[in-house]
């Protein structure tokens, strides 16, 4: 009996609300429930039902990420694989030599602009500061320059002391030669080194990034070297054309070697990025949905429940009358 | 046509032989006829931005974009160039 009297009161309530609007009372059963200010009888849906648009929106975003990282990817790789045969007549020619060791180190970090491209800028970040220590010791301190936003926001933090200069917004247009080699060109007026030591990611399939460093030496270390005999001793077997003398044509042997080394690094590594982006998209949203199930059901489940507590009190109400 | 001597006439203005050698680019790409000219361009866009870092913090940042290859050709260079 006091359950009927409390619903004829609810009831009341919620009138003059209907009739101002009669649009309500074509809603479904939730929405008036969510209108009922009075006694609420159930528990609100609302703050689930939210939730599940926030979740199918943020899916959706995700999904659009990975369409658009595949699309790039394909043309990206493409040119990532033609890259590599830029700097390979340079390893015949002067070898790699990352065990070198020599007074000014370099480290040229590359890595992205934009994040949400799982771990690759902290892979090539966590390398850095590996090779940061193994070549820091008495008399030499070794000095960064970083490509791209993501690796300067991670190396501020503990190591802004060694930075000497910092390149960003480079992915704007298409990476083409001619950018990179402009941009090799102002690191090499602007740091003296003897040996550069380019980090990246190098691209091995879209799930499997190499992290990956390149040692550029400078033209008077390879000299050095190369009079030492080693690795570099077969260098005075090639026979040099024309006037110059070999310091000059090894100047101009490595600044190209620089500038050939960073373009493909810099594609390798957006190549990566682009990968990376994919895959950690693709797990998202994957979560995003399985996220978005356990909500439904949650939901679905709370929905019944009240339907069914509803038709209790109205069944129980009823048989109250009766007996 | 680009002789061996002139190597140091370009190191002593300040060249490096990556400028130098994209220089010598851009002017092969300026030989071409059209349809293949202006794709040859879109391979010649320059656009970041460099900050040097003095005690722990940036300067401000120097954007490059494509005026670097015309800017830095004056005319004596071309005529090293040519002949």
């Amino acid at each position: 009996m006091a359950m009927a009297a409390l619903r004829r009161e609810g009831r009341r309530f919620l009138l003059p609300t209907a009739s101002s609007a009669p649009t309500i009372a074509a809603r479904s059963a939730i929405s008036n429930e969510e209108s009922c200010l009075f006694g609420v009888r159930s528990i609100s849906t609302q703050i689930v039902r939210n939730r599940m648009k926030s979740v199918k929106n943020i899916q959706k975003i995700t999904k659009a990420m990975k369409m658009v990282a595949a699309s790039k990817l394909r043309g990206v790789q493409i040119r990532t694989e033609a890259s590599r045969g830029v700097w390979q007549p340079f390893i015949a020619l002067l070898g790699d030599s990352p065990s070198i060791d020599v007074k000014k180190n370099v480290i040229v970090t590359v890595s992205s602009d934009k994040g949400l491209c799982g771990g690759i800028n902290s892979t090539s970040v966590k390398v850095s500061k590996a090779l940061f220590k193994v070549y820091s010791g008495p008399e030499k301190e070794p000095k960064y320059v970083i490509l791209g936003e993501k690796g300067k926001a991670q190396l501020v933090r503990d190591s802004k002391d060694h930075i000497m200069l910092s390149v960003s917004e480079l992915q704007k247009n298409p990476v083409n030669y001619t950018q990179v080699s402009v941009l090799a060109d102002d690191i090499l007026k602007n740091v003296e080194f003897d040996a550069l030591r380019v980090v990246y990611n190098k691209f091995r399939s879209i799930v499997l990034f190499i992290p990956t460093v390149s040692t550029i030496l400078s033209p008077e270390t390879i000299e050095k070297e190369s009079e030492a005999g080693g690795s570099l001793g077969d260098l005075d077997l090639y026979e040099i054309e024309g006037g110059e003398t070999k310091s000059e044509v090894l100047q101009n042997l490595t600044e190209f070697q620089f500038s050939c080394v960073m373009f493909n690094a810099v594609l390798e590594n957006a190549c990566s990025e682009l990968g990376a982006r994919m895959s950690a998209m693709d797990s998202s949203s994957r979560n995003a949905g399985e996220m978005l199930d356990r909500l439904t059901l949650a939901y679905n489940r709370t929905r019944q429940a009240s339907i069914t507590t509803e038709l209790i009190e109205i069944i129980s109400g009823a048989s109250a009358l009766e007996g | 046509m680009s002789s061996t001597a002139a190597v140091p006439f370009w190191r002593a203005a300040g060249m490096t032989y990556i400028t130098y050698s994209n220089i010598c680019a851009s002017l092969l790409r300026n030989c071409l006829k059209e349809p293949y000219k202006s794709d040859a361009a879109s391979r010649e866009k320059v656009h970041f931005a460099v900050s040097k870092w003095g005690n722990g913090k940036p300067e401000k940042p120097n954007i490059s974009r494509l005026l670097v290859l015309k800017a830095v050709m004056p005319s004596e260079c071309l005529h090293y160039l040519y002949f």
